[in-house]
């Protein structure tokens, strides 16, 4: 009876041995997948053309990228802040949180790992962490046609509330991601439509 | 017997006398000498024997002398023509001798490449001459209309209607009219619909930097626009001409040449209603326009040594155009009214003490002015209006020695001064510049002709500027020549670039020329606006001109006298291209931007053009071009993988080299084939082209602020044109024709009207009053 519990003891441990050969793996088995958000609705405030004057008062859309939907108020847990074209994290000037972002060049699908050089920042007097203005942020103004393109090859890095990382790419500011050859000055904007990924291990791997 | 012998002897001498006349009259032949249409070549000469060259009459009729050796040979010249040789006795049976024109305008004399007199064969550069047949069966009635005929060269419109060369933009071609410079650019470009055709004698197109004897502008080359003079008797002419879009063109002139004086008045009314590609966008593509033009040239030859003229030209437009305009959400219709006026007054005086030296002093004075101004439909209110007031004045000395029968040298200096008001300038502002320049011309030998240039310009507000050349040809044989070009061109800042001081109260951003751009930061800083400086504060307001270097190296192959080819290779590099550039951050997120020497662009190409006359009265010409643009900044990106794009379902993607397309608005593929036919039993002139413009792009669509995408381009097209003429016997000129044809449209070219159709009718009234 001894000799037979060793010997299962013996063959639990070994089967448990190389069962555990997974753990020795740094890299994690499950691939993450790409979370596509689509027309994500966020106007601007309305300003009438002549004065300069805003008719019209709209509030920024809260988004959390852990639960994938918005925050219904600027106390909740969001990460990232959508009003028009400018964006705002949760954190210094413009919010209570932790969130921090900052914007990478690459190929959204190859861009695996945050180098160390990559400084996420948050909100401050000096500066947003995602700058505003066309050509130094997430999008380019063509002035001839009127149009707002998101950069090509511009990836948002984000540190969510919770201190997770997340890759974005902002595919569309118009309604139904249309390719911008079909884009003119009718189509409804300030749709955004994007993708990302989220790290919810906190490294800064992908 | 007596009686009958006197009766008759007087017959009979009578008889012998005649056949004696007649005798002697066939030793004193006539020839004519006539063009393929049948008019007289007036200054066609013969040599014959040791008596010289002998011009025509007034009729090109020319009486041989007597005892003339049947079988010599006569050698009949005309400028523009090919030589004819042929037996005394064949002459005789044939008097009417017709002269062929050169093939491809070889022979052509051309003032532009050098600022003498030389023919084209003759000059070691590209040069095009564009004769008035050719102007007259384009059916132009607008410069822009003639010029978009030609291998390469391309007609593109912004603000204004103007010309492409060797893939450099309105602002780097140097327009000239009876050799001064034109002003009047509104962002650089010349607008070339503001210069009637009806007067012109013939155009002059130079290609290559031009900067060694023309200064600013001649970086892709020069257009020489030369009208007409009068030169014997009274002449005077009427034209008219009307066209689809309600377009109506009327012409006058008249010259007396009497006692040493030439005297020449012009004027053209200019009429049209506009025409709209986009039905659905409220305004027209191109403006409805009312223009006039006077011109007058008034000349005097005091003796064989001096010669003075004055030219003055005076130009007013009035258009008219409308647009929607968003005012609390709703559109409203509002009419955009503009005047334009320019005039030029030009007097010189030559000067020539020996067969060696000419003295030649010049100067031009010329005024431009526009006014523009938007206004409600509804409520009369004037939601905007614009001034803008430019005035240039050039004094040039230049001095020519024929210094041995080899060599010709040219010298000259200039002062010019330039004062520009606008609403978008702060107060009135004045450049001076003052200019040196040397040319020698050497034909060492039979062979070999080298021309080369040098100038040095010294402007108040970017600084100096030394533009070399040097242009050489090598005849290989009596078929085949080949040349060889190298120089410098530049460009001076224009004045957006220096003055500008503009302030986007909506968005918030401000863009300074050169000149303000410290005093504008500095303002700005003591107002706590601005967050970060970009750029090295000592660098503030240092802008120099645009320069370029370029090759251009090419053949004359004349494979017989009706059939020559020939071709030119070109590269142009340049440096210190002006762009905005951001040069400091605001508070607001918004930037304050300059103007910044920062690009570097390379184009290059190859033109290629065939002249063939298959048989007398049937031409046939063919011309093929390919550019390529390229800008080195954007390259260099894309080699380090710092450029991406965006594909049609919105994915991100690394450009790489086969995926840029060059600069905006240039094809990399055009070209024209063209028929002449002349008709002899109906007396009909036939000329029929095709121009292609290749696919170029017209914008960034997929958001990385450059070309790449198929997306991008506009589609290639192939326009069809065709003019019908007859002169008839008292000198009236037919023509019927239309432009376009198959009506080929393109939305990214507003300067394609579609399908054009014309009539015209000229009439030369000393022609028909004889």
């Amino acid at each position: 009876m001894k000799k037979l519990i060793i010997w299962n003891l013996v063959l639990f441990s070994t089967a448990f041995m190389f069962s555990c050969s997974d753990s020795d793996d740094p890299q994690p088995e499950e691939n993450l997948e790409a979370v596509l958000v689509e027309n994500l609705h966020a106007p601007a405030d309305v300003m009438d053309r002549q004065t300069g004057e805003i008719i019209e008062l709209n509030s920024y859309q809260y988004y959390s990228f852990e639960d994938n939907e918005l925050v219904v108020s600027e106390d909740g847990n969001w990460d990232l802040g959508i009003k028009g074209l400018s964006m705002i994290v949760n954190n210094g000037i413009s919010g209570d949180g932790n969130a921090e972002a900052a914007i990478v060049q690459g190929v959204f699908e190859q861009y695996n790992s945050i180098p160390e050089t990559v400084q996420l920042k948050s909100d401050t007097a000096e500066g947003l962490a995602i700058p505003s203005g066309s050509g130094n942020g997430w999008y380019n103004y063509n002035m001839t046609t009127h149009l707002v393109s998101p950069q090509p090859g511009n990836i948002l890095i984000i540190k969510t509330n919770g201190g997770n990382y997340v890759k974005m790419e902002i595919l569309s500011y118009y309604k139904d991601n249309p390719p911008m050859s079909e884009v003119n000055l009718t189509t409804p904007s300030a749709y955004y439509t994007f993708q990302y990924v989220l790290q919810p291990n906190g490294s800064r791997e992908f | 017997m007596n009686r009958l012998i006197k009766r008759f002897t007087f017959p009979v001498l009578l008889l012998l006398w005649g056949t004696a006349n007649v005798f002697a009259l066939a030793k004193f032949p006539t020839i004519y000498i006539l063009d393929i249409k049948g008019n007289p070549i007036l200054h066609a000469y013969v040599n014959v024997g040791d008596n010289g060259a002998i011009p025509v009459n007034a009729d090109g009729a020319l009486q041989l002398p007597e005892d003339l050796d049947k079988e010599e040979t006569l050698l009949i010249m005309a400028m523009g023509y090919d030589n004819k040789k042929l037996p005394v006795k064949v002459a005789m049976e044939n008097p009417s001798i017709v002269l062929e024109e050169k093939i491809g305008r070889l022979g052509e004399i051309v003032v532009s490449a050098t600022r003498t007199d030389r023919s084209v064969e003759d000059l070691p550069m590209p040069v095009t001459v564009i004769g008035q047949e050719e102007i007259q069966e384009t059916g132009a009635m607008r410069l822009s209309e003639v010029l978009r005929e030609q291998t390469g060269l391309q007609v593109v419109s912004n603000h204004g209607t103007g010309l492409q060369m060797q893939g450099l933009s309105s602002d780097y071609i140097l327009i000239l009219l009876d050799g001064e410079p034109l002003i009047g650019r509104t962002a650089g470009t010349m607008d070339l619909d503001r210069i009637s055709v009806s007067n012109i004698e013939r155009i002059e197109i130079l290609r290559g930097p031009s900067s060694s004897i023309y200064g600013s502008e001649a970086m892709a080359g020069v257009v020489n626009i030369i009208t007409k003079t009068n030169k014997q008797g009274v002449t005077g002419s009427l034209q008219a001409r009307y066209r689809t879009h309600q377009t109506l063109d009327l012409g006058a002139d008249l010259g007396i040449s009497q006692n040493g004086w030439d005297i020449y008045a012009y004027y053209n009314r200019f009429r049209t209603d506009g025409f709209d590609l986009d039905a659905e966008t409220p305004g027209l593509t191109s403006s409805a326009y009312l223009s006039n033009t006077f011109q007058t040239k008034i000349g005097k030859t005091f003796s064989d040594q001096w010669n003075a003229k004055v030219f003055i030209k005076y130009y007013n437009e009035d258009s008219e155009n409308f647009m929607e305009i968003d005012r609390e959400g709703t559109g409203f219709l509002a009419d955009m009214l503009g005047k334009r006026k320019d005039l030029n007054i030009n007097p010189t005086i030559t000067f020539k003490p020996s067969n060696n030296w000419t003295f030649t002093l010049r100067s031009i004075s010329s005024v431009f002015d526009t006014e523009s101004a938007t206004i409600f439909q509804e409520d009369g209110e004037l939601m905007e209006s614009e001034d803008f007031r430019q005035f240039y004045h050039r004094t040039e000395l230049q001095v020519d020695h024929q210094l041995t029968d080899k060599q010709l040298i040219t010298a000259g200096a200039g002062h010019l001064l330039e004062t520009v008001e606008a609403t978008r300038y702060d107060d009135v502002n004045r450049f001076d510049a003052g200019y040196l320049f040397a040319q020698h011309q050497w034909n060492p030998s039979d062979k070999w002709n080298v021309v080369s240039g040098l100038r040095a310009d010294l402007h108040s507000q970017y600084g100096s500027q030394l533009s070399p050349k040097v242009s050489g040809q090598y005849q290989i044989n009596k078929k085949l020549s080949w040349q060889v070009s190298v120089g410098m061109g530049f460009k001076a800042p224009d004045f957006r670039q220096v003055l500008l001081n503009f302030n986007n109260a909506s968005s918030g951003y401000y863009v300074f020329g050169a000149s303000l751009v410290k005093e504008g930061m500095e303002k700005l800083q003591q107002q706590g606006q601005i967050r970060q400086v970009l750029m090295d504060p000592s660098q503030f307001g240092n802008l120099t001109a645009e320069t370029s270097w370029a090759f251009n190296t090419g053949f004359r192959y004349k494979l017989s006298d009706d059939l020559l080819l020939h071709g030119n290779f070109f590269r142009n590099s340049i440096s210190n291209l002006i762009e905005t550039s951001p040069v400091a951050r605001l508070t607001n997120g918004q930037h304050i931007y300059s103007y910044l020497n920062v690009a570097n662009v390379v184009t290059q190409g190859a033109e290629i053009d065939l002249n063939w006359r298959i048989f007398n009265g049937l031409q046939f010409s063919a011309g093929y071009m390919f550019l390529d643009s390229r800008d080195l900044d954007v390259l260099d990106r894309i080699d380090k993988g710092e450029l991406y794009k965006r594909d049609a379902s919105n994915r991100t993607k690394v450009v790489t080299r086969a995926d840029y397309g060059g600069l905006l608005n240039r094809s990399r593929h055009s070209g024209h084939v063209k028929l002449n036919y002349y008709e002899k039993v109906t007396g009909v002139d036939l000329a029929l082209r095709g121009i292609y413009r290749g696919r170029f792009g017209f914008g960034d669509i997929n958001g990385n602020l450059i070309l790449d995408d198929d997306m991008e381009y506009a589609k290639g097209l192939m326009v069809w044109n065709l003019t019908l003429s007859k002169t008839l016997d008292n000198g009236i000129r037919l023509e019927v024709g239309g432009n376009n044809l198959l009506n080929e449209l393109n939305l990214h070219d507003p300067t394609n009207a579609g399908r054009l159709l014309f009539v015209g009718l000229q009439s030369n009234l000393h022609q028909l009053f004889k």
